[in-house]
């Protein structure tokens, strides 16, 4: 290829002139990652010595005995809340509580973290600008650490789930909203702003009715996330079905934490299915 | 009769250096059909919106029935906005919306913040809404979601939203740029009919000479950012086009071809007692450009 530029004293394309054996940029990226992989085994000592295999053989049968007794109250004093099956339904509604908290939040926080909303005055400019970092600072500690700081205020229990949970997707669901309120076609709210039209009506005909769906579709999205993260959030002082299972394996009832898993995966499964189902028809 | 619209020195400058408008000074008087031409980035554009402020002038004045619009805040640049309807290159409807709420969004400079979040229009908007509908021929498809209509039909979407402000002047920019020739000939007939039957003074940017000279009654030449022509349309020559758009430029004609819906609107127009004669010879004229697909 390359005598076709030469034979018309053309210079030739840099993407003739490299060849794959000969481009040192191609080798030092592959030397520079096989570096790092190099140090990082070496770093975390990975050591397979101490693995039992018959153990562990037997604690996965009995993860699959299950005890089927969880899924009754076992004296006067329990309920059905008390049970696994009552102790799921309340960490699916923990999920649902803390989504509905963070969409109420996020929602108005949205639009002040919209550039093309906020544009026009510097006064408008720095509130874009702060909330954005509050959205970042929010996402970037993990859902885990969140809870375990609530449960410091809150003591452990849904409280600390719940409030964490919904800290962390105010971040979240905010980034999303506002990149949606961004994205939008900036042709109709030209046009009614010509019409006269205040600022907030500019929003409620112009703006609104271009993010409905992409705000419901992010807002299931985050629902289906939730409610898959809520029965981790136990582990860590969140409350619901997390804690029990938490429990059962501390105690080495796991013939009971089996079960327990089985019950979440069924759920969030089935969660999953319907989130799909309610986004699709959305699109 | 004072100028309904007054246009003294003004120039902008956009942030990044380019100096879209060097220094404009215009008169647009009550019931005038002005066409605006000139290459893109000529300031066309600019100049529609910074008479409605849409885009915010450097300096100089403009002065929209008296009142001037570049100092005007708040509620009184409302007020001001809602006497100049506006339409666009891109129809610049909702899409995911109905035909009807896109048309009733007009009226919101009218509208009360509580009328707003009910949603609830008054009698007489709604009845506005249908008549303005209707008189763009469009009243069958109101119920229809503003995407599914063609682009000349979201065009006369554009127009009737635009009236329902019951505007004393309308701006509009590049309204026929992105529809064929047939349907830019409709199009721009509602505009000249809104002219004609209710006085509202038109400002329309054109890229084609010859629905300029078919439809403006006085014709405005930009050239990067200043008045290069002011005249009547016949008064372009030869020698005048070149200076507008350049030695190299070659005059490119438009023509018209007969849709069922180019024949109501050409029925509608005869309807009209505003007819003169020169409108009939620019037909002719037009005419002689058309031939089977001679319009592309």
């Amino acid at each position: 290829m390359a005598e076709y530029f030469v034979a018309r004293g053309l210079p030739v394309p840099p993407e003739l002139r490299r060849t794959p054996l000969t481009d040192w940029r191609r080798w030092s990226v592959i030397a520079a990652a096989l570096a790092v992989l190099y140090v990082g085994v070496r770093l975390l000592d990975i050591d397979l010595s101490r693995a039992n295999p018959e153990y562990a053989g037997t604690r996965i049968v009995s993860l699959l005995q299950w005890d089927f007794s969880i899924l009754t109250p076992q004296n006067e004093f329990e309920t059905f809340w008390d049970t696994a099956g009552g102790l799921m339904v309340v960490t699916i509604f923990l999920g649902i509580v803390a989504t509905a908290l963070s969409i109420v939040f996020a929602l108005p926080l949205a639009f002040l973290g919209a550039r093309n909303v906020m544009t026009g005055n510097s006064v408008g400019a720095a509130i874009y600008g702060m909330t954005r970092i509050l959205f970042t600072v929010m996402r970037s500690i993990d859902v885990l650490i969140v809870v375990i700081i609530f449960s410091v205020i809150f003591g452990l229990g849904s409280a600390a789930g719940v409030f964490g949970l919904a800290f962390h997707n105010v971040g979240v669901l905010g980034k999303l909203y506002s990149e949606a309120i961004e994205g939008i076609d900036a042709g109709p709210p030209e046009a009614i702003t010509a019409t006269g039209a205040t600022r907030f009506q500019v929003i409620w005909a112009a703006v609104l009715p271009q993010i409905v769906n992409p705000f419901i579709s992010f807002s299931i999205y985050r629902l289906d996330a939730n409610v898959r993260l809520a029965p981790v959030l136990g582990f860590v002082g969140g409350g619901g079905i997390g804690q029990y299972l938490f429990q059962t394996i501390n105690l080495f009832q796991y013939n009971k934490a089996g079960l327990i898993i089985f019950l979440i995966v069924v759920t969030v499964a089935a969660m999953d299915f319907f989130s799909a189902q309610i986004r699709r028809r959305l699109v | 009769m004072p100028a309904l619209v007054e246009i003294r020195d003004l120039v902008k400058t956009y942030p990044r250096g380019a100096r879209a408008l060097d220094g404009i000074d215009l008169d647009i008087r009550q019931g005038e059909f002005v066409v605006l031409i000139g290459l893109s980035g000529s300031g066309k554009s600019t100049l529609l919106r910074c008479i409605n402020r849409l885009v915010e002038p450097t300096s100089g004045k403009v002065l929209f029935d008296g009142a001037d619009v570049t100092i005007a805040k708040g509620a009184e640049l409302r007020r001001i906005r809602r006497r100049i309807g506006m339409i666009f290159q891109q129809f610049n409807l909702v899409r995911r919306s109905s035909v009807f709420a896109n048309v009733l969004a007009g009226r919101l400079g009218y509208r009360s913040f509580f009328r707003t979040i009910a949603s609830r229009p008054s009698r007489e908007d709604v009845a506005l809404a249908f008549e303005n509908l209707e008189r763009v021929a469009i009243l069958e498809k109101a119920y229809a979601r503003a995407d599914a209509l063609s682009g000349g039909q979201q065009q006369r979407v554009g127009i009737a939203r635009a009236l329902m402000q019951q505007p004393d002047l309308m701006l509009a920019d590049e309204p026929v740029a992105s529809l064929d020739p047939a349907t830019s000939h409709s199009v721009l007939r509602y505009l000249e009919e809104i002219n004609k039957t209710d006085r509202i003074t038109v400002v329309c940017s054109l890229h084609f000479l010859s629905l300029a000279r078919r439809y403006g009654t006085r014709v405005i030449a930009l050239k990067a950012g200043r008045v290069a022509f002011d005249g009547k349309p016949a008064e372009i020559d030869e020698r005048r086009f070149k200076e507008i758009y350049g030695e190299d430029a070659v005059e490119v004609e438009i023509g018209v071809t007969r849709t069922a819906e180019e024949e109501r609107a050409e029925e509608a127009r005869r309807l009209l007692d505003a007819r003169t004669m020169s409108d009939a010879a620019t037909d002719a004229a037009v005419a002689e450009h058309l031939g089977p697909g001679a319009d592309r």
